[in-house]
Parts: C-alpha cells; structure tokens; sequence
C-alpha cells in the first residue's frame, strides 16, 4: 500500500509538472529562508554556550543609585578589587578573573608588527573558559607575567605557523613577551572575544592606575564560577550593600548575572533585564515562521484547488474499501514527499545562501553536516511543514461524498473551501504586505537619520590612531603633513569624531540648581585646531589659540550645553569643570557624537593635551590617493613601529547605522521572499479557478464578451482578496513599524504615502501574477472548450 | 440476502418534499441476477446507491445479510466494502494514475491481503479476462470495453458475494457490451454471485434472472425472466 500510494504521488507530480515545480519552488525557498533564520536564531542563542563551565559562570554587574536608592542604571564593568573582596568573603566563589576591554595592540616579530584583538585578564580566565588547546598548559599559561596566549590565526600571521610555543615577541613596543599557548580559533559567538590575551599583571605593570585598589572607578569586567550548588538568586540578595561596605560614598550595588543571559538579555531597565538581543532572535524566529507558514498555505491552497481532478480517485478508493485514514494518509504521505524534495533543494539552496548570509550579518554560520542538532532542525522542519501543509488537503479531500465525487460535481461544499482557501491567500497576503510596510519604513528611517546633519563635514575627514612615538613628534607631524600639501588641517584629540566615547557630570556654573549637578555632558578633549580640522561652526567666540597662554584652562561649550545651563551671555564666563575654572571661550553648534538617533547631548570640548586620536582633513586639491600615500609615508617614517591605520569619518559613520542596514535588508529579503512565494500560490491558485470556469468564460465569449471584460472578471475574485489583505494589514503595519520607530529619539514619520505605496505595490504585483492566467483563459477558443460537453 | 422495506427517499425543498422513492419493499436472494430498468428519473440509481451504502434512505429499512444496515457507521460499511460488495460504473472510474494491475491490486491491499496471495489472484483475474498483455498498460491506453473488463476485475478482486453495477454498458458499443453482459451471466452462474444491475436496455436485462420495472420512484413490476 505504501509503495503504491508513494508510486502514484510520484506519477501525479509529474503529471502536474508546473504543478509540481510551484509547490517545491514555494516550498524550497521558505525552507530555505526558514533555516537560514533559524540558524541565526541557533547562533545568537548559542552565546557563550560553548563551554563546560557556561552554566555557572556569572558576571559582576553594577546598579547604580540615586539619593533615593532608586537604580538609575545597570552597568556591567566594575571595580579591579571587586574579584578579590567577592573570594575573600564569599566562599561560594570559587575561582573568577579580571577582563579589560578588547584593544587592538601592536605585537611584533622582528619586522612583521600587527594589531591584534587583545584583553588583559587574570589567570583563572583559561579555568572559565576550556578553549581547544592546540598546544601550551591551560593551567599555567598565564602564570609567568610577560605571557602571551594566541589564537591559530593570530599565532599563523605573526609567524605563518602555529608551532610557536615559547617563541618571543614584542608588545605595544614596550615589553617582550613568550607564546605560553596556542589556541583553537574562538567561536565568534562569545561575548569576551579576542586574538591574544595577555596577563593583568602585565597591564599592573605597563601602566600606573589598575594597580592601586580603586572602589571608585568601574574599569573591568569581572567573571567568576560560582559553586554549581549555590543559588544565584539567595547569592545576591547577600551582596546587598556589600560594595558600601567597603567604599562608603559608593552609591551602588553589585549583583551576579549569568554569563548566558548576558548576550540576549543583556538589556536593564531600573535594575531588571528588560530583554536584549533576545527581541532580534524572536524577530527572526517570527519572521521565519511567517515565511514557512506562507509556503505551506501555498501547498494546501493547490492541494485543495486541485480536488477537481482528484474526486473520482476518492470516490473509487472508498467504494473499494479504503478508510478515511487510508486516504488521510495517502495525502500525507504526498504532502510529507514534496516536502522531503523541498528540503533537499533548499539544502543546495543554503550551501549557496549562507556565504551571502554571513556576509550580510557580519556572523560566521555554517551548517555543519556532522553535527545531530542540525539534522534534528531539518528533520522537524519537515515533520512540521508536511503535517501543517497536508493536513487539511488531506481531511479536506477524504471527507469527500463518494456519489458526488464521481459525478464530477463541484458544487459540493463550496461555500465552506472557497472560504477557508480565501483567508489562507489574505493570510498570506497581509504577511507580505507588513514586510514590505516595514521595509520602506525601515529605509525611510535610515534615510533620515543619514540626512541629519551632523554638525560637521565628513568629506576628506580621516583619523589615524595617535600612538606610539606619535605622542612626542605631533607637531612635527603637523607641519610635516601642512607643507606637504596633503592636508589642509590637522589636530588631536581624546576621541574620535564619529564615536562618543567620554561623559562627565557634575559641572558647575552661576545660577545652578542642584538637579543640574546630574546632566552628563559629552565631553572630548584636544588642543588645537579640532573646529577648524573638523570644521565644526563655533557661533561665538573663538576656538582654542596658542596666541593666549591662558587657553589651556579654557573650554568651548555646545549650543546644547549653554541651553541647559541658562547661560545668557556664555563666552568670557567661568564654569567649574572637573574641579577646576574654566574659561569659556567660545560656542559651537551642536554636532552628532554618538548613536546619530539620539537627540544630541550637552557637550563640552576642553583644552587638554589627551590624546587617541589624529583627525586631519585631506586637500580637496590633490588626488585622493596621492594624498594617502603621503601620509602613510609620513607618519610610518615617524612612528615605524606601528602600522599606519588610517579610518575615513564617513566609514565610521556608516557603521553605526549598521543594525538598522541589516534590519533594511533582512526585512527586504524576506519580503520580497514572501511576496514572491505569495505570488507563486497566486499564480498557481489563477490556473486552477481559470481552468474550472473556461466553459463560463467560453459561452460569455460566444455571447460577445471582450477580453478585457473577460479578465476582470476573472481577476476580480483574486483582487478583492488582495484588497482585503491590503485593508487587514495595513493597520497591523503601523501598528508595528510605529513602535520599531518608538527605539529612536530621532525618527521619521509614517506618512500616509507610504501605505498607499504598498497597497499599489502590492496590487500590482498581484495583478501582474493573475494577468497571464486570465489573459490566456480570455483568448481560448470557445469551441475547445465546449466541444468536450 | 438483501431485505428493503419501505424504502423513500426524498429531498425536501422548501417544504415541498420531491419523493425519488416511494415505500420500496423488496427481497433480493443470494444467487439471484436482478436488473432494475425504468426512465431516466425513475429512481433506478438511487435506489442502486442505497442498496450499495453509498446512501442513506429518508424512510424505511435496509438489511443485508441479516443486518440492519439502514444507517450503518463508516467502519462497519468499509468492512462491507471490503468483503462483500463490488462495484461497477458505467465510466468505469479506474483510478487514472495507477496501472491495470495496480487498478485490481488496489482492493487487495484495502483488504490486507499477502502479496503472494494478491500476485496470485490477480494472475488469476488477468488470465481470465484475457489482458495479461495490459496490465502495464494505463486506463488511458485503453478501449472503453476493456476498461470496463479492468473495472469488473478490480470489482472481483476482492471476491465479493455481490456485484452492483450502475448501467455497466453504457458507455459501450453493442459488441462489447454483449461480452460485458456474457461475463456477468457467466460470473452469475459459475460462481454464484449476486449482481444487480441498473440498464436502459430491454436486452441486456434478459441476461438476468428478474427485472424490477421502476417509475416516478415505485416499483411497477417484479418480472422473472425465464
């Protein structure tokens, strides 16, 4: 029976070759889309999963507080003494380490010098995490101070090989360390990501602040393994307070966070996690049970629509004495074949799609043939998608009357499938119809945050990293690079242009009230030249001039920032500012530092000789690459130690759109993904309803219908279901897209145009798709068809 | 075998109730060849359907083989299908996609029959209706005659004790209808089986053994042919 039934379906899929390649076509596509998204959602959900010990780590987390003991935020970085007073007192800790920040820092073999991802950690750090070893001792390889730990790729570009224990090389230029190991390159699903790693008592002993015990400064990360029978929740209730306990003025409170939940729930509000990239991974699975749905309502439409041609198989069958669950599962067994062959080819499809994918997200997936979990993905796909698109063609067509059946008499229960099958095609419409809704209120988004203005010129403005023997020979660097003709402006500073990387609060001016003393003002610090470099508009006042010994104690204030401080007349008032007077000098514009959605923030730029940062404007006179090139010769002849790295603004810039770019094109792809499955099912469902009332529009033909009636007439049945998905979706789209907008404080505006836009889009596609059906019904010869009657 | 009492149909409209059958009471015996003639919209494939299941009467009582199967549940009617009735059409309905010998197998299978036994009987069947030569053939690659000789096959795959077959001619020329007649006369008396069949035609009736004269849903006459 079963070698019958999968004979026949077999026969029948190649009778109905279009048929056929529409079903699998839909069917290979969403479960192509299907498994990329879940694959995706697998990778985000798979952070820092990866290790023995993943369950038991914990990250010291920090709520701050105001006077009233409210938090005002959650922190995840604190204090170097933190591990030790956490081990000290609690014995529940078993063992933990001090991460810094990931740096790129210079690590040199003789000539061949590279930046690498580095973090400075404790020793217990290769205890967290049981990374492969390719070789080295995990449990002294950061014993010795001037260690160093390299991944296989790290290890390959500085020496082209991998067999480099205890080989030497240079750090930052300052000290030599040795290769204690070499490890497998990370997963790149890890939250604490790096290519080397380096011990904290190194860190202790290059530079002067980690070293002292300091309750007031949050620098680090802290991990630790807490004892597997300890109850996190019981842990931390006990460390209330315990941070005042040891630093009175502190305001604050630590807590333990699991590492797990770090990456996708690693979003606080008022001291709760309010959720994190857990909303991405839940778009993703939506999405792709949206699509899936899609393709499988597809499946069932032309199931059902092809009934016509399958009644009298029922009819016969079931005088024959075959059950409504021999049929059922014949239908089954049909759906579940389409299916497997949709699986196969959407398995070809994501060989080829993934590379793509990856490129899009910026993620490394690859579906791992080897690997139980993922068949055991594809393998519920498919029991998934053959039950929900068999079933009800199935219970549909076994439940069909034996004596109607073999009369070919399609009046049977029509009203109840024509209706079931019409929501199915608005289902599937709607869901097209809100992805492309989203997409273009993505782009618009995009578009308007990208048409702020930013306050300052990005054409020919570059930065370079202000390192190494950079820091002495800066104003040789000027001049150098101003008479050369390659830059027309030059200046340092302590951050780039393109990216907030500093605050403070707590300044201090006439007329403040005690609120004021908790706004936080941007603040960046340079010395000269930095308005005019980055040309930044100063409406008052004057930028910083070596003409006036006294400006290195003065500071330009944002138009933002006099705003805020009620100032009438800024310029030649003094305000306090990290404790000491500062002159203010001069106005500026405000400018966009930071996320470029973000209403800009009060800002200050104070004189100070910090710096991270050369920003130079290149001249617009000379070629682009000629210019480069003096500059990469320029400063390499003045700092040879370090590789020349030099950043466009423009570049940076872009980057920071980069979750909305990448929100842009998912939402794109799959919508023109789901349009097109859409479509297919439309076109499909046309042949049949089209086929079934060739004799009507025949005998309307020989009435002395035109064409053009004949194929509205045809067409209407369709469009009117278009529009009511139209009318349906619309609102759910603004509902959505309002509150995607809501994340942004800077956003555009759902205008009435942008709807209409996908209510046409949306018709005419779907007119495009009826068209070649209706038009080909219009143009038969009447007498074909009726000769047959 | 099969004991109607009062058998009505009808199909209420509006209140106005159209009668197909009116109080059919009959007796029809194992063995027994009956053919049920009368103008088109007497009533004749009704009462056909009815007797083979596939209708449930409005009014009136069904007994086949002793039971009450007036209104019977679908389990207990496949069971029937299986072991005891066989139908024939008048389009011979053979099932499109599958193969002569897939055609008669397809009943076997319902039944759980073994393959060695299935292979057996369909040797058996082909061998006997002459289209051992066709059974890889598809129903589309054949005459209107032996399609119906496929469909009277897949009919006796199973061994029914009784066939019912609804103007099994119809759609035949004369020549191939007289041989689709001989069988079943031949099946009638060789191997006992019970047919009943619906014909227009006054000849193809004398194949069998009565006639129920059928017209505006009453039985007008119960012949025996001699």
């Amino acid at each position: 029976m079963f070698k019958l039934n999968l004979k026949i379906a077999l026969r029948n899929l190649f009778r109905n070759k279009v048929y056929a390649a529409i079903n699998i076509g839909g069917l290979a596509i969403g479960l192509t889309s299907c498994l990329l998204l879940l694959l995706y959602a697998g990778y985000e959900w798979g952070y820092d999963r990866q290790f023995k010990n993943s369950p038991h780590i914990y990250q010291a987390m920090i709520n701050l507080n105001d006077q009233k003991g409210e938090v005002i935020r959650t922190i995840n970085q604190s204090q170097n003494v933190m591990l030790a007073a956490l081990k000290e007192e609690f014995p529940d800790v078993l063992y933990g380490a001090r991460v810094t920040d990931v740096y790129k820092r210079l690590v040199a073999n003789g000539e061949e010098s590279l930046k690498l991802d580095s973090r400075y950690v404790d020793p217990d750090f290769l205890k967290l995490f049981d990374y492969h070893f390719i070789s080295g001792n995990p449990a002294k390889a950061l014993n010795d101070p001037n260690a160093i730990v390299l991944t296989e790729t790290a290890a390959k570009r500085i020496f082209g090989t991998t067999d480099v224990l205890n080989q030497k090389v240079r750090f930052e230029n300052q000290v030599d360390l040795k290769v204690t190991a070499v490890i497998k390159d990370l997963p790149t699903n890890v939250t604490y990501g790096f290519e080397s790693l380096t011990t904290f008592t190194l860190y202790e002993n290059l530079n002067q602040w980690p070293k002292k015990p300091n309750w007031g400064s949050h620098d680090y990360y802290t991990l630790l393994k807490l004892n597997e029978n300890t109850d996190v929740n019981a842990f931390n209730l006990k460390l209330k307070g315990f941070v005042g306990k040891h630093f009175a003025a502190a305001k604050e409170d630590v807590f333990l966070y699991p590492l797990t939940k770090l990456h996708l729930y690693g979003a606080f509000l008022n001291g709760k996690s309010i959720g994190g990239n857990i909303k991405q991974v839940q778009l993703f699975v939506g999405l792709s049970i949206g699509i899936l749905l899609i393709a499988c309502i597809n499946f069932m439409n032309l199931a059902t629509a092809s009934t016509q041609g399958r009644a009298k198989e029922i009819g016969v069958k079931k005088t024959m004495g075959a059950s409504r669950t021999n049929l059922v599962f014949q239908f089954m067994l049909e759906s579940f074949i389409l299916t497997l062959i949709g699986i196969l080819l959407s398995i070809i499809l994501l060989e080829f799609s993934l590379p793509m994918f990856n490129r899009l997200l910026g993620i490394e997936i690859v579906f791992d043939y080897l690997n139980p979990t993922n068949w055991i993905l594809i393998f519920s796909v498919l029991i998934i998608t053959g039950f929900i698109s068999g079933s009800y063609p199935s219970f549909y067509l076994s439940g069909f009357n034996v004596i109607q059946s073999l009369k070919k008499s399609l009046n049977f229960k029509k009203g109840y499938a024509l209706t079931f099958r019409q929501v199915l095609v608005v289902i599937q419409f709607g869901f097209s119809v809100v992805l492309i809704a989203a997409t273009i209120t993505i782009y618009k988004q995009i578009q308007f945050i990208k048409n702020t203005p930013l306050g300052y010129n990005t054409n020919g403005l570059l930065e370079i990293p202000h390192e190494g023997l950079l820091y002495e020979k800066f104003n040789l660097l000027k001049t150098r690079l101003l008479s050369s003709g390659a830059v027309v402006g030059i200046t340092q500073s302590s951050g780039s242009i393109s990216n907030k990387n500093s605050s403070v609060r707590g300044l201090g001016w006439d007329g403040m009230s005690e609120s004021d003393k908790m706004i936080d003002f941007d603040q960046i610090y340079t010395t000269y030249d930095f308005t005019k470099t980055v040309n930044i508009r100063l409406l008052a006042g004057r930028d910083f001039d070596q003409k006036f010994a006294s400006d290195t104690a003065a500071i330009l204030l944002s138009k933002k920032a006099v705003e805020v401080m009620h100032l009438k007349n800024p310029v030649g008032t003094s305000i306090v500012y990290q404790g000491t007077k500062r002159n203010v000098v001069g106005v500026f514009d405000n400018i966009v530092w930071g996320d470029p959605s973000k209403v800009a923030a009060p800002m200050v730029i104070a004189y100070a000789d910090i710096s991270d940062v050369i920003t130079m404007r290149l001249n617009p006179h000379n070629s682009l690459s000629e210019s480069i090139g003096i500059i990469n010769k320029l400063v390499k002849e003045l700092n040879p130690n370090f590789p020349v790295e030099i950043k466009f603004i423009d570049g940076l810039n872009e980057i920071k759109l980069k979750n909305e770019k990448i929100l842009g094109t998912l939402a794109n792809l799959f919508g023109c993904l789901a349009v097109f499955i859409s479509c297919l099912g439309l076109f499909g469902l046309s042949s049949f309803s089209t086929a079934q009332r060739i004799k009507e529009v025949s005998i309307r033909k020989i009435l002395g219908a035109s064409i053009t009636e004949l194929m509205t007439l045809l067409s209407l049945s369709f469009l009117k279901l278009i529009f009511i998905a139209i009318v349906i979706a619309l609102p759910v789209a603004y509902y959505i897209m309002n509150n995607w907008l809501m994340h942004f404080e800077l956003r555009t505006s759902l205008n009435l145009w942008m709807f209409m836009a996908t209510a046409i889009l949306t018709l005419v596609i779907s007119i495009l798709t009826i068209t070649w059906q209706t038009y080909r019904a219009a143009k038969t010869n009447a007498v074909n068809a009726l000769k047959y009657e | 075998m099969i004991q109607l009492t009062n058998i009505e149909k009808y199909y209420a409209n509006k209140g106005v109730k159209n009668y197909v059958l009116r109080l059919v009471t009959t007796t029809i015996k194992q063995g027994e060849f009956v053919s049920i003639m009368g103008p088109s919209g007497a009533g004749k494939s009704t009462l056909l359907n009815i007797i083979g299941m596939l209708e449930e009467p409005t009014y009136g009582t069904y007994e086949f083989l002793g039971e009450n199967v007036t209104s019977l549940n679908e389990r207990k009617r496949i069971e029937l299908y299986r072991n005891h009735i066989g139908f024939v059409f008048q389009a011979y309905h053979l099932i499109d996609e599958m193969t002569v010998y897939e055609n008669i197998e397809a009943p076997l299978l319902y039944k759980k029959i073994g393959s060695s036994e299935r292979a057996s009987r369909i040797a058996d069947l082909l061998d006997r209706f002459n289209i051992v030569a066709k059974k890889d053939l598809f129903p589309n690659q054949l005459s209107g005659g032996q399609q119906q000789l496929v469909g009277i096959a897949r009919a006796l795959a199973a061994q029914p004790s009784i066939i019912l077959a609804d103007e099994p001619t119809g759609n035949l020329q004369s020549a191939q209808a007289e041989e689709i007649m001989e069988l079943f006369k031949k099946l009638n008396q060789e191997d006992g089986i019970t047919i009943i069949q619906v014909t227009h035609s006054e000849k193809n009736a004398q194949y069998g053994n009565r006639i129920l004269h059928i017209a505006d849903g009453v039985v007008k006459e119960d012949v025996t042919v001699a």
